[in-house]
């Protein structure tokens, strides 16, 4: 133990009298030894885990250059990765001084003299200004405030519309045609009984509105005008159906149709909505029937609306109006 | 005055650059310009604990990583836009279909783009790792206790990136505008509406009108690749520097206490196993990506609004709130004039909130209640805190439940039982369930703090019968591996002694011990 | 509301004015930044004036493009009509196109039927097929219907206790069922017949696009299933044939809606198609399926093996103690 080139005496030679300031290891102090118990082990075990990371991504960039299958590519890529990681993780952990060390934590805080200086300099400097100048201190912080308040308004307002009726109203109206997604009218002898499909407001069909406001399922129940609740006398000719599809729940499309339970089902929430009842929700968190569309069969046998809902379709918001 | 310039020679090049060659001349020159010497050498220094729990958090950085790199290379072919268009490619089912730009671009990019459906799993597996693994790791620290004092800011900061990570998650989920992630926009639509007084406003402002506007999948699309990002890069900052500056927790043992840090150096030591682990995460992933297919969206086909599939769900870590969503009865309170629908604004919107602002205010509510202003650095045992971990259990209880409310459909499909019976038990689970679990955790952690040398190791006894019947348990020998020997920790030697200059005279014995010496080469190297 | 809601844009917007900032005034009126957002979805993209083709029709009376009920979808009045004679009458043994044509069981098949029937079925419906208290009238449903249910192994049923019955082997081979499907046809004969799909130039696309619209509401958009109301569940499709999912589409069995107008053949026939091409052999390019449950599964993967393994690799590079 001739020189640690610190300028201070070893430390085992000054034997407790003198430690040196700055800690001085020796060779063959245990905590610098490699944790593992035979490291020329470990070792062969890390170099052929980097072996294998370049053979992976040499297979990556051959299978690359082929347009192999992506998950062939992706293998190589991932194995590579992984035994390369895998190597330098058992690297750090066996072969490298097994410790432990210690830190000593500083405290944090300060002094009770420092916290008073900084508390002080805030307190004193601030009120020396703004008792003396209140005015030109209170006309910044309106300034200040009122730009805050001003700032939000194109952050938000400027995003969209204000939301006016549009939910209120959808685009079926008097004589509204049904028309099919690919717009082909529906006729009384379309569907059978136990047959659903789903119908727009002829128009609107492949419209993002009318798949998402005006969508409506189209069911026949009967071959015979079917009333689904009291003042609804003429709403279903010859047991045609036609409810919205927008849950009352969330908005998914209702286009679960059970034909014998005669349930409509959400497909999103399991909302149960009872078709031959005016579409009354039987079960689940929906909390209102789905709307029912009046209909009426024209003189060419095509289906049509009486009228459009009446009411706003889908999920609720504050201010539907109650009905 | 006669001196003539002359080159050096590179021995006198070499004796310039001083002991530490080009490195030092490296350091001296930085030096000179940033003064990071010492704080740097501070910095190697910095000693950080090595038991296993606290890498979780390694996990969801690291995955941040891996997001950031695949989400990079996703940008080069992602089309944000619902523009129309006519897919021709690959896929037959979708050959001639009109669909949005953003739906035809993540198809290509899955079918045409060489590496292309790779980089898109991985970035989806990695977020689903990067959510659970802040879980995981936030629990963790729940229930060792590390949020306390001084630790809270960080703790409030880290909930804050798991709130950032689950809304870019689902945003991100949003953007191939697929049938199945559309439908949650829908819903997602439907819970803002639910909101009283501002909910309209609030949605036609972000979706530029009724739902579906042609504006969301373009918003969503910066706020997924840049405003979210950016907030968690600063937020990741500010945690890791809380981090530095309060040092890491550590569980009690030997030669440690609340003034000292014991562990390893941040280099090399840490340095390798936290690189290692880092290439390990992203080779784990990419396997994952490779070999595990996620979010097949060409199966799905183009979402409209008048297409539904059954058993949509959203991505696990929303999967509570569609449970909530599900679980909650048909309350919608209505009168003078409006509506307030309890049965979307409770557990779409109240309910997370509370659950947030809940986890966000704990160690509030666990100072309030314990009364304890004290600093710690020294981590609690669960057991020994078992109304804190009851709590923990319990609450985690209730967010697996409403889990698996969110696949009652599923569950009921799988076990041939009535879906609406399904419903109704998880509708009961979701109150008793967790009184149940906060009983039981408190009585298991009562139990286990009665044991005595629990948490220690176990050292096989032998029992022996005697001739007369008598049986006595005897400790077994003291094997190696049976201990785990622990030195005392010492600090971080500023110097470690050079290694013996080789001796000129080759006959003689080298003094120092061999096998010493060469351990500290490669402890050096 | 809608006013309080103005009134609180229009309080600061009234200060602002004070202020002397008057440009603000505007977003109070409604008259916002949105003039450019219809131009948004026309703008670029491969091909953008092509996808209305073939959807703006005429909607004029007369046109014979409407939905029609007799037309080509699984009743008789199709482009081709067969017909053969027994006892001296007409009889229609098979009609369709040429994306889908229905056929009746051979009227050799009926005497073999009864017997069956007989063995098989009559316990519950009765001698002449005439129903019962646990099970429906089978008279004139058709021969698609019973074939439908005999080959899926629905019926005969073991047990009268289920919901809804199941899938399961058949206990008469496919020659039995058209045998019982020709006799009960021959008590009342109907449309529709057993169809045989014509896969060849079905169009794939317009399969899956129809999927998404009709089938994918119960049976999930990958054909797996899934539970119903009360207990009823929608199958798997995973391992139905063409033929039975065309039965299926055209008679409604149990819960399931009836497709008949509303689906000409070629639609049909794209639908079966695409069923079993893609969703009985998914596409899964990006490795394991994972049985195509979606986002739980995936999420139950994730945590596991990432996030599960992940945790493992750390407990090996962390200690222990």
């Amino acid at each position: 133990m001739t020189d640690v080139r610190s300028g201070q005496p070893p430390g085992d030679g000054a034997a407790g009298a003198a430690r040196p300031s700055v800690p001085v290891a020796r060779l063959d102090d245990p905590h610098l030894q490699p944790a593992a118990r035979h490291p020329r082990r470990v070792e062969g075990i890390v170099a052929l885990s980097f072996l294998v990371g370049i053979v992976c991504f040499g297979g990556f960039g051959g299978a690359y250059w082929l347009n192999a299958k992506p998950w062939i590519i992706g293998t190589f890529f991932g194995a590579g990765l992984l035994a390369l990681g895998f190597g330098l993780a058992a690297w750090g952990k066996y072969l490298m001084a097994r410790g432990p060390f210690v830190e000593e934590r500083h405290h944090l805080a300060g002094s009770a003299a420092e916290r008073d200086a900084m508390a002080a300099a805030l307190v004193q400097r601030t009120g020396a200004v703004v008792k003396r100048r209140r005015v030109l201190g209170g006309l910044f912080a309106a300034g200040a405030g009122l730009f805050g308040i001003v700032a939000l308004f194109p952050l938000l307002r400027s995003l969209g519309p204000l939301p006016g009726k549009i939910f209120d109203v959808t685009n079926w109206r008097r004589g509204s045609r049904l028309v099919d997604s690919n717009g082909r009218p529906v006729h009384v002898d379309t569907l059978e009984v136990g047959g659903i499909m789903t119908v727009f407001p002829e128009g609107w069909q492949n419209t993002d509105e009318g798949q998402a406001v005006d969508q409506t399922v189209l069911i026949r129940v009967s071959t015979l005008d079917t009333v689904t609740r009291p003042g609804r006398e003429t709403w279903g000719p010859q047991g045609y159906l036609a409810y919205s599809k927008v849950c009352t729940h969330a908005g998914c499309p209702v286009g679960l149709y059970e034909q014998q339970l005669q349930l409509l089902v959400c497909p999103c929430h399991q909302s149960m909505f009872d078709v031959l009842d005016g579409a009354v929700p039987r079960f689940g968190p929906a909390p209102r029937p789905l709307p029912q569309l009046p209909l009426r069969v024209d003189r060419s046998g095509y289906l049509r609306a009486q009228r459009g809902y009446g009411q706003p379709v889908g999920p609720g918001f504050f201010e539907r109006t109650t009905t | 005055m006669s001196t003539t310039f002359r080159p050096r020679t590179k021995r006198e090049a070499r004796a310039a650059m001083g002991r530490y060659g080009v490195v030092g001349k490296a350091v001296a020159e930085a030096d000179d310009r940033f003064g990071l010497a010492k704080g740097g050498r501070v910095l190697l220094d910095k000693i950080f604990p090595d038991h296993w729990s606290f890498m979780l958090g390694e996990i969801a950085l690291y995955s941040f990583v891996v997001l950031v790199a695949t989400g990079i290379f996703l940008t080069l072919y992602f089309v944000p836009s619902t523009s129309q268009v006519i897919y021709h490619g690959v896929y037959k089912p979708l050959d001639g279909q009109r669909v949005s730009a953003a739906y035809a671009s993540t198809v290509d990019l899955s079918f045409a783009v060489r590496f292309g459906l790779l980089m898109r799993q991985m970035h989806h597996w990695a977020a689903d790792v990067f959510v659970g693994s802040i879980v995981v790791h936030m629990a963790r620290v729940f229930f060792t206790g590390a949020f306390r004092k001084p630790r809270e800011t960080n703790w409030v900061v880290g909930t804050t990136l798991l709130i950032l990570a689950i809304l870019n998650g689902f945003i991100g989920y949003s953007l191939p505008d697929d049938l199945v992630s559309g439908t949650g926009i829908r819903i997602g639509y439907s819970i803002l509406l639910s909101i009283p007084i501002v909910g309209s406003y609030l949605a036609t402002f972000l979706f530029g009108g009724n739902f579906p506007g042609n504006i969301i999948i373009p918003r969503f699309f910066i706020i997924h690749v840049l405003i979210i990002p950016l907030v968690i890069l600063a937020l990741i900052g500010v945690h890791l520097g809380l981090l530095v500056r309060q040092k890491h927790t550590q569980f009690p043992g030997k030669g440690r206490s609340e003034r000292n840090v014991v562990g390893s150096p941040m280099f090399p030591n840490f340095a390798a196993k936290t690189t290692g682990f880092l290439f390990m995460i992203a080779g784990v992933l990419a396997l994952m990506g490779a070999l595990l297919q996620i979010n097949p969206i060409w199966q799905f086909g183009q979402y409209e609004a008048d297409k539904i599939s059954y058993a949509v769900q959203p991505d696990w870590y929303m999967g509570w709130l569609d449970g909530a969503l599900r679980v909650m009865p048909a309350w919608e309170w209505t009168g003078w004039g409006h509506t307030l629908p309890w049965e979307v604004f409770f557990p779409g919107v109240v309910f997370p909130g509370m659950v947030f602002t809940f986890v966000l205010a704990w160690p509030l509510f666990e100072r309030w209640f314990t009364k304890d202003d004290g600093i710690h650095h020294l981590l609690d045992r669960p057991r020994d805190r078992p109304k804190r971990t009851a709590f923990g259990a319990a609450f985690f209880a209730l967010l697996f439940v409403l889990f698996g409310a969110s696949s009652t459909d599923v569950l009921a499909n799988f076990f041939h039982v009535s879906l609406n019976a399904t419903l109704w038990f998880f509708r009961i689970a979701t109150f008793v369930v967790p009184v149940v679990v906060y009983a039981v955790t408190w009585l298991v952690c009562r139990e286990m703090q009665t044991v005595p040398g629990i948490g220690r190791r176990k050292r096989a006894v032998v029992v022996e019968r005697s001739v007369e019947g008598e049986y006595t348990a005897i400790p077994s020998e003291v094997r190696p591996g049976d201990e785990h020997v622990e030195l005392e920790p010492v600090p971080v030697p500023v110097m470690i002694e050079p290694e013996p200059e080789p001796e000129p005279d080759r006959a003689g014995a080298p003094t120092g011990d061999r096998r010493g010496s060469r351990g500290v080469r490669r402890v050096l190297r | 509301m809608t006013r309080l809601l103005k009134n609180r844009f229009a309080l600061p917007a009234a200060l602002l004015v004070a202020v002397g900032i008057g440009g603000l005034l505007s977003f109070a009126t409604g008259a916002g930044a949105q003039g450019g957002q219809a131009n948004i979805s026309s703008g670029g993209g491969v091909g953008a004036g092509n996808f209305n083709s073939g959807v703006a029709l005429p909607p004029g009376v007369g046109s014979p493009n409407y939905l029609g009920g007799p037309k080509n979808s699984g009743g008789a009045n199709s482009s081709i009509r067969v017909y053969a004679k027994v006892d001296g009458r007409r009889v229609l043994v098979a009609y369709g196109d040429k994306d889908i044509i229905y056929k009746a069981p051979p009227a050799s098949f009926i005497a073999a039927g009864e017997a069956l029937f007989a063995q098989n079925c009559a316990s519950c419906h009765g001698a002449q097929a005439e129903g019962s208290a646990i099970a429906p009238n089978l008279v004139g449903v058709g021969p698609a219907t019973v074939d439908f249910w005999v080959s899926t192994g629905r019926m005969p049923a073991t047990t009268t206790n289920t919901v809804q019955a199941e899938r399961k082997p058949p206990r008469l081979d496919a020659t039995q069922a058209l045998e019982v499907a020709a006799w009960v046809n021959s008590l009342s004969p109907a449309v529709p017949y057993v169809p045989y799909p014509n896969l060849k130039g079905a169009n794939v696309a317009d399969g899956a696009d129809l999927f998404a619209l009709n089938c994918a509401a119960c049976h999930t958009i990958t054909g797996l299933g899934n539970a119903l109301a009360y207990g009823t569940f929608a199958p798997s499709l995973h391992v139905a044939t063409a033929r039975e999912v065309a039965e299926a589409i055209r008679t409604g069995p149990a819960n399931m809606p009836r497709f008949t107008g509303n689906l000409n053949d070629a639609q049909v026939r794209d639908i079966v198609a695409y069923v079993t091409d893609y969703i009985q052999h998914p596409t899964n390019i990006g490795g394991a399926g994972l049985g195509g449950v979606g986002p739980v599964a995936e999420g139950f993967v994730a945590l596991l093996v990432g996030v599960g393994g992940l945790a493992l690799v750390s407990y090996w590079i962390g200690d222990r103690a």
